[in-house]
């Protein structure tokens, strides 16, 4: 049998597959978010977005969710790294699993588990009432801060993998270098092991805010009606609506402008010297 | 006695895209020959050993094994045992498993195999390993499982691709002698590839050294090392010391050569042959060369010197001689009688005649 | 000595939070109580009963088992094959087509989602089972595609030359030496296509219609309508379920390891 023919008839099962039902309905996508009432070309959906407020004000909190997510998840992941780093194998596993694990059970099902915890009558609120610290129960639900607290314990296990993956990968021997040369363990953490995790922390922080941007369930399950992101507006002019123009133009526009924010962030804080050393 | 041949290469060429790898190669292989295919990385030994094994299809040129053509043949279907630099035993079969797998594929029957496997594995020395897994055995080890699954088909033709290179020293020079001690006693067809000159000399009944795609000489170890076919061949195998000079004077068979450096070499007769005036190049083996603390012979082939370095290795020291504008180097073999040296220390080089190599220059 | 104790502490509570939701559901499920409430009420298995008594739940969870068992085959029979041409062979176009196979993962669920409701619209089978199925084979497909990619990336391909060279024709080698040696990443893609389609939402709901429902966008559904003990109960019996395959999965190859590739690029 050829090489032709071998690749062809390996690859062709998996190709027609993503052609067919994923590329070619993208397109079609593209095509029909330019289309007006009358399925003429238009710009209209477009420019709707940045002619009316309400939609800026979206988009604007769905990039301002993100950012609070991933700074959530760098400040809680970056330790929980670190000690992965610095544990032996067996804890390490542990670590490991404990992380991943809840990370493959449905997104439902852990943020019904955020609305037992934070609700009115929740956990929290029902003890903290109890224990008479306050009158009111707080408002941990059904506004930015639930979604930011659902989304951080959705995505936090890419951010402490990657950054444990380039931690781990900095040989330690450089750790005793530095303190053969003179410096304190803080001075060695800023000098040796914070840049040599740059590429760690830089996948993490672009990987969390991509996903916590285009996330649906989380915002939809514990943002509730009044505060809602891009992603819930895009599935309301699809399936409530029924305004599939507008709806994928919507989804467009929250794909286009993390695309932009994540290539100037990472255009911004990969510098010439940055290449030159993580260069591969 | 009439020679078998057992395989056969005819003018065989081989290229990628418009890059030709192995020019024009013909070689005839004897029966229980021993051949080592030598030569440095990109020279086309492994190539070739492909073209034979079958993983690469020659682009000219015909490939004999037993008098059948087989070119296009697949490998599976050459009956010829192969050893692989990386052993390349299968890691989810036992050492048994590994080595009835090629019996299993021949449909030889539960008792036979049994005895085949059990007589390569002490034919190998390792008897008591079947029903271990490859991961628990040593490199040695494995490399001898690998080639005890190799012989158990009782091949027509061995083929070895650099099976000591992944061992470390001292494990490589035992698996050598073993690969000798086998080779003697069941005499398979053995091709081997190598780029360890050392190897092949101990090993091989003739070696091919190869560069860059072509057959540079083809001969008995003996006559690879005494009489290389040219200064690519002498080079390579053993150190040298290689000088430039010109001929100034023939007497009979006997030139007289003086270097750059201005000193003056006696060599016996040549293979090659050179006019008078021409540039040569003049090859002296290290261990040609005597170290003495007084002038015995006459000028020519003596040249005093200071040692500049002298490295102590078991056996002999590696020295380094500083005289004029030449480093010479001196391998002096440990004997009852040997001085200890110093560096710095004044010393004559000498040697024979018959002991110098000459070339002419610039024409390989 | 002391600042490993504060990283532990840290370590701990996170470990604590991202396992807390888990933690406060299974008990809730069994309280005795008619609304939902932590720490429970009392015990009884009256919101296990009640389960059998709603059939939109029953239903959907044998949907979603179905359709997660079917994807996970295909998924992990397409996926090999590609991964075995992309590996094996170098030819002219492979990178794209590597991209290409990966790019799934790269879009957004939600974009995935919306696409294929046109485009299953325009063709019919919007909301039926086969619409699901492509749409969650092609989710799937990424993950097989990568783990293959890995396991083949560290096999060694001299052991298939030395199979030929022992004289077995190249699908008998393929059979004795490449599959089995291949087994842990083939098996591990099936394990995790298998959970990505039975945990996924945001592609099955625009894709579901009242007879074709998934078991998580039953509860999804339910849950933005009524929150009380049920969805409990019924997101333990999902919990276990997926504990099961988590830990073949952990077992099979080790969660580090597939999610160390899954990090590495987006």
């Amino acid at each position: 049998m050829s090489k032709r023919l071998s690749v062809t008839l390996l690859t062709a099962p998996a190709m027609i597959l993503l052609l067919g039902v994923f590329i070619l309905p993208m397109l079609m996508m593209l095509m029909l978010s330019f289309q007006d009432e009358n399925q003429a070309f238009s710009l209209h959906n477009y420019s709707l977005f940045v002619q009316d407020p309400y939609y800026l004000e979206i988009l604007w909190r769905t990039i301002r969710v993100s950012l609070w997510t991933v700074l959530a998840s760098l400040l809680l992941g970056f330790p929980v790294a670190m000690y992965m780093a610095q544990a032996t194998g067996k804890m390490r596993g542990i670590v490991t699993m404990l992380i991943l694990a809840p990370h493959l059970i449905s997104v439902v099902i852990r943020n019904f588990g955020w609305v037992v915890v934070l609700g009115e009558k929740g956990w929290i609120n029902e003890t903290l009432i109890s224990l008479g610290l306050i009158d009111q129960p707080l408002r941990l639900l059904y506004n930015e801060l639930g979604i930011v607290i659902g989304l951080t314990d959705s995505f936090i296990a890419y951010m402490v993998l990657a950054i444990a993956t380039s931690l781990y990968a900095i040989d330690p021997s450089l750790n005793k270098a530095a303190s053969i040369l003179g410096a304190s363990r803080m001075r060695t953490f800023f000098s040796v092991t914070l840049p040599l995790c740059l590429p760690g922390i830089i996948a993490g922080t672009t990987l969390v805010f991509s996903l916590s941007m285009s996330a649906f369930v989380t915002p939809a399950l514990m943002g509730g009606t009044s505060v809602k992101v891009l992603p819930v507006i895009a599935y309301e002019q699809i399936m409530a609506t029924l305004n599939w123009p507008l709806g994928a133009a919507l989804a467009f526009l929250l794909l286009g402008s993390t695309i932009l924010l994540v290539t100037l962030y990472t255009k911004l804080i990969e510098t010439k010297r940055y290449k030159e050393v993580f260069a591969s | 006695m009439t020679k078998v041949i057992d395989v056969e290469l005819r003018g065989i060429m081989k290229k990628f895209q418009s890059n030709v790898v192995v020019q024009n190669f013909n070689l005839q292989v004897e029966q229980g020959e021993f051949i080592s295919f030598l030569g440095p990385s990109g020279c086309g030994k492994t190539t070739t050993l492909n073209m034979i094994a079958g993983f690469l299809d020659p682009d000219g040129g015909d490939l004999l094994i037993k008098g059948q053509r087989m070119n296009g043949v697949p490998p599976y279907k050459r009956e010829l045992g192969m050893v692989f630099q990386t052993y390349s035993l299968f890691p989810h079969m036992t050492v048994a498993e590994n080595i009835a797998y090629g019996l299993k594929l021949r449909k030889v029957n539960k008792q036979e195999m049994q005895e085949r496997v059990n007589r390569v594995l002490s034919l190998v020395k390792l008897p008591n390993v079947a029903d271990r897994y490859p991961k628990q055995l040593s490199g040695g080890q494995r490399q001898r499982i690998a080639i005890a699954r190799a012989l158990v088909i009782e091949p027509s033709l061995l083929l070895l691709d650099e099976p000591l290179s992944n061992l470390d020293a001292k494990l490589r020079e035992e698996l050598r002698d073993e690969l000798k001690r086998l080779h003697h006693e069941i005499g398979v067809t053995t091709i081997f590839v190598t780029h360890d000159q050392e190897e092949a000399l101990a090993l091989s009944d003739r070696i091919v050294v190869m560069n860059h795609g072509f057959v540079e000489q083809i001969g008995t170890p003996l006559e690879i090392y005494n009489q290389p076919a040219s200064e690519f061949v002498h080079t390579f195998i053993g150190k040298t010391n290689r000088l430039e000079g010109e001929v100034i004077g023939m007497d009979g068979d006997v030139l007289t050569l003086r270097t750059t450096g201005g000193m003056l070499v006696k060599a016996a007769k040549q293979q090659r042959t050179v006019a008078l005036h021409e540039k040569v190049i003049i090859f002296i083996r290290p261990e040609k060369i005597k170290l003495t603390d007084t002038a015995v012979s006459d000028e020519a082939n003596r040249v005093k010197g200071h040692l500049q370095l002298a490295s102590f290795l078991g056996s002999y020291t590696e020295c380094e001689v500083k005289a004029g504008e030449h480093t010479i180097s001196v391998k002096v073999q440990m004997t009852d009688k040997s001085v200890e040296r110093e560096e710095g220390q004044t010393v004559y080089c000498q040697w024979n005649a018959d002991d110098v190599l000459v070339m002419p220059a610039g024409r390989g | 000595m002391k600042k490993i104790n504060v990283l532990g502490l840290i370590t701990f509570f996170v470990l604590v939070l991202v396992n807390l939701p888990f933690l406060v559901i299974i008990p809730s499920s069994f309280t005795a109580a008619g609304y939902l409430a932590f720490p429970p009420e009392g015990f009884s298995w009256q919101w296990y009963e009640m389960i059998l008594d709603r059939p939109e739940f029953i239903d959907s969870l044998w949907f979603s088992l179905k359709l997660a068992t079917v994807t996970a085959i295909l998924a992990t029979f397409l996926g090999t094959l590609a991964a075995f041409a992309l590996s094996k062979y170098k030819f002219r176009g492979s990178g794209i087509i590597n991209a290409l196979m990966l790019s799934p993962l790269t879009v957004p669920s939600l974009i995935i989602g919306i696409s294929a409701l046109l485009f299953f619209t325009r063709i019919g089978i919007a909301g039926t089972f086969t619409g699901l199925l492509l749409a969650h084979m092609l989710i799937s497909i990424p993950y097989v595609v990568r783990l293959v990619l890995t396991g083949l990336s560290s096999f060694d391909y001299t052991l298939e030359k030395a199979g030929y060279m022992l004289g077995a024709h190249p699908l008998r080698v393929f059979w004795d030496i490449t599959l089995p040696l291949l087994r842990p990443a083939i098996v591990s893609g099936m394990i995790f296509s298998f959970l990505t389609s039975f945990d996924n939402v945001t592609v099955s709901l625009f894709l579901v219609a009242p007879d074709t429902t998934t078991l998580p966008l039953a509860i999804f559904t339910y849950m933005q309508e009524t929150l009380d003990p049920l969805v409990a109960s019924i997101s333990s019996v999902v919990i276990l379920l997926s504990l099961v395959f988590i830990v073949l999965l952990e077992k099979v190859y080790g969660l580090e390891r597939l999610f160390g590739l899954n990090s590495q690029s987006h």
